[in-house]
């Protein structure tokens, strides 16, 4: 049933076959691919067993034009030799003519397709399954092929080349031993050995030289990014499985990373070397690279890559690995092991190098000269009389009779010297002039003893300037493959150098196993030693073989294990040193441009550490004080971060032991200011101004102390303006501290000096202006504070604080004092009066007195701010009355009576009370204050009631002061002022105060002041008096006195004082005594005028004892000259009185008018 | 030659690689495009929490799913919009490690994803011996830039096409394009 399906099946594919073949025949372009491409599918898959029939109708298509097709046809032949590799035979030659096609892209598919083919026809001859001649006929055909593309790797086309590359890897692959390597691939060793046509040494020579080739080309400086690339990524591979590549290889690559192709952009550069690192990345974790891990890891740290980086890319299981081999670095066993490969490979290499023979290589396996080991050198070695006859024989023969000038230069005693490590030194380096012995020229070998070090020791190719070779075109190396006599010399070299490595590397890793910290110095040291011998020796460096530097032990050094803490007072030491440095370095900081961080450093300095610190700071500081006082600054602001905790600095620099920050600050702070002020050097002395100012004014905050110690600097003689100036300053410039530093300030207002008094008292009277209310505040506590003092029975100790003399009782200056700051701030606070007026009642007399004084100016400023003779313009009407004196006259403190009447005097002076001021005083007058005196200030604004209910307290006043109240009430003192009584009135009312409630003695000096006005009573005012007194019911007693004074200041006013004393013969006047002297006084005064008036007086008048002799007289002559027709009209009274005149007169008549006598002084 | 077999390839084939690929697409290349990445992450609310889906969930459940999330917000920071894109060119995210098929030029967005790539060429061994190029554009992750970048991938590979023999040009034509789109570009070969 299968089968016949399957005949069926193949009946069918069969058919379809057939069509498509014709069809593709006929078709074109891609109908023509497409079909193609179907039949080859068909063919190869199903209907496989029609390939021979068919097989070569595809075939023919090798010269069709399209590409496509031809690539076809490839793709077809490297199917075959996968799945049907018995049609070998067949298709190769066709793969030969794909190979040499004239299209770039076809010859690369093919290119392609014959690695694939190669390794398949490889594996098909092993089978041996077909016929000799059949395989031998492919297997030549192959080897054209292969000589063939070897041609191409010096193709114009990149891409060839790139494909070419990637053949010849797969040729180096098939043709050399797979050396155990765990994959299952093909490899040299599979091939058959008896087949006639191939010989498997020739194979794997040729497996060599390709390798070179592809070495060469790898370091070729012309070669394409892309194909440098590739080449790499070649060689890579190459060594991964054929471990004996790999030193070359890393050599290679080693080389690759310091010479690149100089035609290579920055970007290729950048792309190789990504991609140099992506394959020894790959190359380190691949098992075969166990022996080459130093030179891995060292070309891996050139490119970049940290050690920790490495250490992760290298497999685990590895890692350990390593580390045991390290461990047991002394057994013999690992030894070997780890040298066979390389002594292996070069062996082959110097080999090949000597005698061109390829069997040279597996008999020198064989050859007695691998048997003189290391080991058996040991042990020569370890026998004493070896030694000697060796050293014995080296003295006599090969000792130079001169001393070569560069040994001395590196000569170095053998520090270890008979030690094991060195023992093995010396034995392989015994082994490596042995194994050399023919290249090494003769003058340069030195015996082993004779040389130091072991690694100079090892001899040395004559660096022969190497001439820039004139690159040999590859493709004539390829065609003498076998025959690689071009490249000998720098092989030659590269090997020689390569050897030297790795006997080093050798070396060290022996004693490194061993040795401690100390050998492992001493190694680099050696290391360093060594490689500066070599650049001497090599005056031209070969541009090739670049030595790879040898492995590093890779050890993680912890900080804190390999070192010791310092000592705290070293530290410290250092420290101070340290910083004195840099404060040395001011000059050179400031010429670097980095005084700025010099003077951050100094502040951390001195505020982070230790007090010595801060003492040498603050001494350079004071070194210079006008130089330096930036830095002062900053340091102060560096302590003022602290004391805030505004610092950014780590934790490290904070200081733990000194913590008090606040007080760092502030002894910073008070240091810097005391020692300014207390220094005496001339500089400081010049600059303390400027310093103090500027420190005061820039610090960040000015502590209680530095203010204390300003107030303090203040009873200093020198300095005390300065201080006073920068406490004024401070308070000003400072306006949220300013009532802490006022106080210092307002103190000073209590100062025996009196200059310092005003100076401060002017200070504090702008901060006070300006100042904030917290700092009025404190300014107006001390004000009341100080007029507090003198209600105090004995001046307190403040007053005293600043004088050194002993306590005294109060005296006027000492109550001046204390009121100086209440009375300055006055003007600016009128509030004040309140608490003046309440100290004022509780004070003293003396002190009252003193307050009464000072005042004075300070509430006529305040009432009267303008100058006078604007106000009189300007303002005449009342001034309002202000608000604290309306509260201080509303509560009137007990015993302040006297203050308020000094004030409404004060304000009344200039002005006309106001209404309300009369009102508040008419009110205090009526309940607390019964002194008449009180209402003299306002006495215009008074009633005229009011005014003359008063006047008898008033006349009985002070004679100034009555002298005062008559000016106002006459309006003398203000002509602006309107009084409320008259003149008329006033001498009226003074006429008629009951005698009973005042003194007629101050009556009559009041009239007397009256009568001193002469402008006020002028004759007509005085007449008027006269009329209106005579009026009066009562005769008033001073009346006559009163008209006798007004005639005598103006005789004019004779006849109406006749009718006056004709009224008072009316009233009769002589019964009233003191009226009738007064009477009588006139009549004499006005005689002759007067007679007829004493000629109607009543007979009571005239008797003798009521009339004075010179009125009789006076009479007499009246009567007498009298007509006698009147005569006898007169009363007989009248007549009898006249007859009788008295021979003498009282006052001689022709006198002069007897002056009165003054006012009041009766 | 005939076609150029293009890949382009970011981490999770989501945005620089799609939109180059959308881009060459529509100008007729035959392109695929891969993520290398663990997952394919996307952004997610927070920086901290992006959203990660395995390489083969199709863009339409990556959509849906985003689309319950937050509409708003993936509506918002296009998400939605690049993933309604996506899922219109291919079905789902692609993970370039799992791919079989052999390219002629791989295009890297990043040189993360480039060292990926290499790495994942070096850690096997070429059966075909059929060269790659592969080539890293720095193409920052986010919108704006993958169109940019997607404009440059374009425009290199128009060039690539446009060359008789890309083996043989590849260096001189990367190294004038380099100049041109002035951002380092790394490239190397790699074989099948």
């Amino acid at each position: 049933m299968s089968s016949k399906f399957n005949q069926s099946s193949n009946i069918t594919a069969q058919n379809q076959l057939i069509q498509w073949i014709n069809e593709a025949g006929m078709a074109e372009g891609t109908k023509k691919t497409n079909l193609l491409r179907k039949t080859v599918e068909l063919l190869l898959h199903s209907a496989s067993q029609m390939l021979p029939v068919y097989i070569e109708n595809i075939l023919s298509y090798v010269s069709d034009k399209s590409n496509d097709i031809k690539k076809l046809v490839v793709n077809f032949i490297e199917e075959i030799s996968k799945l049907h590799p018995q049609y070998l035979p067949k298709v190769i030659a066709h793969l030969r003519l794909f190979i040499s096609d004239t299209v770039v892209a076809v010859q690369k598919r093919a290119i392609q397709a014959a690695s694939i083919v190669y390794r398949n026809t490889l594996l098909w001859i092993c089978k041996e399954t077909a016929d000799l001649p059949e395989m031998q006929l492919v297997w030549e055909n192959l080897t054209q092929l292969k000589l063939m593309v070897l041609n191409m790797i010096d193709s114009d086309n990149e891409g060839i080349r790139t494909h070419s590359i990637k053949f010849l890897e797969e040729v180096v692959l098939l043709q050399s031993h797979s050396e155990g390597s765990s994959d299952n691939e093909f490899s040299l060793d599979d091939l058959p050995s008896h087949l006639p046509f191939i010989n498997r040494r020739a194979l794997e020579e040729e497996s060599e030289h390709i390798f070179k080739l592809l070495v060469k080309f790898h370091n070729s400086q012309h070669i394409s990014s892309v194909n440098l690339m590739a080449c790499m990524t070649t060689l890579c591979l190459l060594a991964k499985f054929r471990p004996k590549f790999m030193p070359r290889v890393v050599q290679a690559l080693g080389d690759l990373h310091t010479t690149l192709p100089p035609t290579l952009s920055q970007s290729q550069v950048n792309s190789v070397r990504k991609h140099l690192k992506m394959l020894l990345i790959n190359l380190i974790k691949h098992p075969s690279s166990n022996e080459m891990m130093p030179q891995l890891t060292q070309l891996l740290i050139d490119i970049g890559m940290t050690t920790q980086e490495i250490h992760k890319a290298i497999p685990k299981e590895r890692r350990n690995k390593r580390v045991g081999e390290i461990k047991t670095g002394d057994a013999p066993s690992k030894r070997f092991r780890v040298d066979s490969p390389q002594s292996n490979s070069q062996g082959s290499d110097s080999n090949s190098r000597s005698d061109f023979t390829m069997f040279e290589d597996d008999s020198s396996q064989s050859t007695p000269k691998p048997t003189v080991t290391e080991d058996s050198i040991l042990d020569g070695l370890n026998n004493v009389e070896n030694v000697v006859g060796l050293v014995t024989s080296t003295l006599v023969n090969c000792l130079p009779t001169e001393m070569p000038a560069n040994f001395i230069n590196i000569y170095k005693p053998i520090p270890n010297s008979g030690s094991k490590a060195q023992k093995k030194n010396l034995a392989k380096m015994i082994l490596g002039l042995i194994k050399d012995e023919p290249v090494v020229p003769a003058p340069i070998t030195q015996p082993p003893q004779s040389i130091p070090l072991p690694t100079q020791s090892i001899p040395q190719p004559v660096p022969q300037p190497i001439q820039p070779v004139s690159q040999p075109s590859f493709s004539d190396l390829a065609a003498k493959i076998p025959l690689l006599r071009d490249d000998d010399e720098k092989m030659t070299l590269k090997n020689a150098v390569a050897k030297l490595q790795e006997s080093t590397k050798a070396d060290r890793q022996v004693e490194s196993a061993v040795s401690k910290l100390m050998e492992e110095t001493r190694q680099e040291h050696l290391k360093e030693e060594e490689r500066k011998a070599k650049d001497k020796e090599k005056p031209v460096p070969p541009p090739t073989p670049t030595v790879p530097k040898l492995k590093q032990k890779v050890k993680l050094l912890k900080l804190q294990e390999i070192t010791r803490p310092i000592p705290k007072e070293i530290k410290e030491r250092l420290l101070i040193q340290a910083v004195n440095r840099i404060l040395k370095a001011e000059k050179e900081s400031a010429i670097g441009g980095v005084s700025q961080i010099r003077s951050k450093f100094i502040t951390i300095f001195a505020s982070s550490y230790t007090p010595e610190i801060r003492e040498l700071v603050l001494n350079y500081i004071l070194e210079d004080p006008l130089g330096r006082n930036e830095l002062a600054l900053s340091w102060l602001y560096e302590e003022y971060a602290f004391m805030q905790g505004f610092n950014r600095h780590p934790v490290t620099l904070q200081p733990k032991l000194h913590e008090k920050h606040d007080q760092n600050y502030n002894q910073l702070l008070c240091a810097l200011i005391t020692q300014i002020c207390e220094r005496g050097e001339p500089i400081v002395e010049n600059a303390r101004d400027i310093l103090l100012r500027k420190i005061y004014s820039e610090a960040p905050v000015v502590t209680e102390e530095a203010v204390d110690y300003l107030k303090h600097l203040v009873t200093e003689e020198k300095v005390a303006f300065l201080a006073l100036d920068i406490l004024e300053e401070l308070c000003l410039m400072r306006p949220p501290r300013a009532h802490k530093y006022v106080a210092s300030l307002v103190c000073h207002v209590l100062n025996e000096n009196e200059e310092i008094r005003d100076t401060t008292t002017k200070s504090i009277l702008k901060i006070y202006k300006e100042g904030t209310d917290s700092v009025r505040k404190v300014i107006e506590k001390h004000a009341n504070l100080y007029l507090g003092f003198i209600s105090l029975s004995s001046p307190p100790q403040e007053l005293f604080n600043t004088r050194h003399m002993m306590r005294v009782p109060w005296n006027d200056e000492l109550f001046k004092l204390c009121l100086n700051l209440v009375m300055a701030l006055f003007p600016l606070n009128e509030e004040l009066i309140l608490e003046v007026g309440r100290v004022y009642g509780c004070a003293g007399s003396d002190a009252k007195r003193v307050v009464l004084r000072c005042i004075e100016a300070p509430v006529r400023a305040v009432i009267d701010p303008a100058p006078q003779q604007l106000r009189a313009v300007i303002d005449p009407a009342p001034q309002q009355l202000r608000p604290a004196f309306r509260t201080l006259l509303q509560h009137c403190p007990r015993g302040a009576e006297t203050l308020l009447t000094r004030l409404v005097h004060i304000f009344t002076e200039r002005a006309p009370p106001s209404e309300e001021l009369v009102s508040r005083v008419r009110e205090l007058y009526a309940t607390r204050v019964s002194d008449v005196r009180f209402l003299i200030p306002v006495l215009t604004g008074l009633s005229k009631k009011e005014i003359l209910a008063a006047l008898p307290k008033l006349i009985k006043l002070n004679p100034v002061v009555v002298k005062e109240v008559f000016n106002k009430l006459l309006g003398l003192q203000n002509p602006n002022e309107e009084s409320p009584i008259s003149p008329v009135e006033l001498m009226i009312a003074l006429h008629l105060i009951d005698p009973s409630t005042a003194d007629l003695k101050y009556i009559i000096k009041a009239t007397a002041l009256c009568f001193g006005e002469k402008n006020t009573y002028t004759q007509d005012v005085l007449s008027a008096v006269l009329q209106r007194l005579a009026e009066e019911q009562e005769i008033p007693v001073l009346m006559l006195r009163t008209v006798l004074q007004a005639l005598t200041l103006y005789p004019a006013l004779a006849p109406l004082v006749l009718n006056v004393l004709q009224l008072l013969i009316d009233k009769e006047v002589w019964l009233n005594k003191v009226a009738w002297e007064g009477w009588v006084k006139c009549c004499e005064r006005l005689l002759p005028s007067s007679g007829f008036l004493l000629g109607s007086l009543p007979a009571r008048a005239l008797t003798p004892a009521a009339l004075p002799g010179s009125l009789q007289r006076a009479l007499h002559a009246h009567v007498n000259s009298l007509p006698s027709r009147e005569r006898g009209s007169l009363p007989p009274h009248v007549i009898a009185a006249a007859q009788e005149p008295q021979p003498q007169s009282q006052y001689p008549p022709s006198s002069a008018p007897v002056e009165p006598l003054p006012p009041g002084m009766d | 030659m005939d076609d150029l077999y293009i890949a382009v390839v970011c981490s999770s084939n989501m945005n620089r690689s799609m939109e180059a690929h959308a881009f060459l697409v529509k100008k007729g290349f035959k392109v695929k495009s891969f993520g290398t990445g663990e997952k394919v992450k996307l952004p997610g609310a927070s920086a901290d929490r992006p959203n990660c889906y395995d390489f083969g969930i199709p863009y339409d459940d990556i959509y849906n799913d985003l689309m319950e999330k937050d509409k708003g917000y993936y509506t918002q920071n296009g998400l939605l919009h690049m993933l309604d894109r996506n899922r219109r060119i291919k079905p789902c995210p692609e993970k370039f490690q799992v791919s079989t098929e052999r390219f002629d030029v791989i295009v890297t967005c990043e040189e993360r994803v480039y060292d990926q790539v290499v790495e994942w060429f070096g850690s096997r061994r070429s059966v075909h011996n059929q060269p790659v190029h592969v080539i890293n554009i720095d193409i920052q992750d986010n919108h704006e830039e993958a169109t940019i970048g997607a404009f440059l991938i374009s425009d290199m590979v128009t060039k690539m096409a446009q060359s008789e023999d890309l083996d043989n040009d590849i260096d001189e034509l990367l190294h004038d394009f380099e100049g041109k789109c002035q951002r380092p570009i790394l490239n190397c070969i790699m074989f099948y």
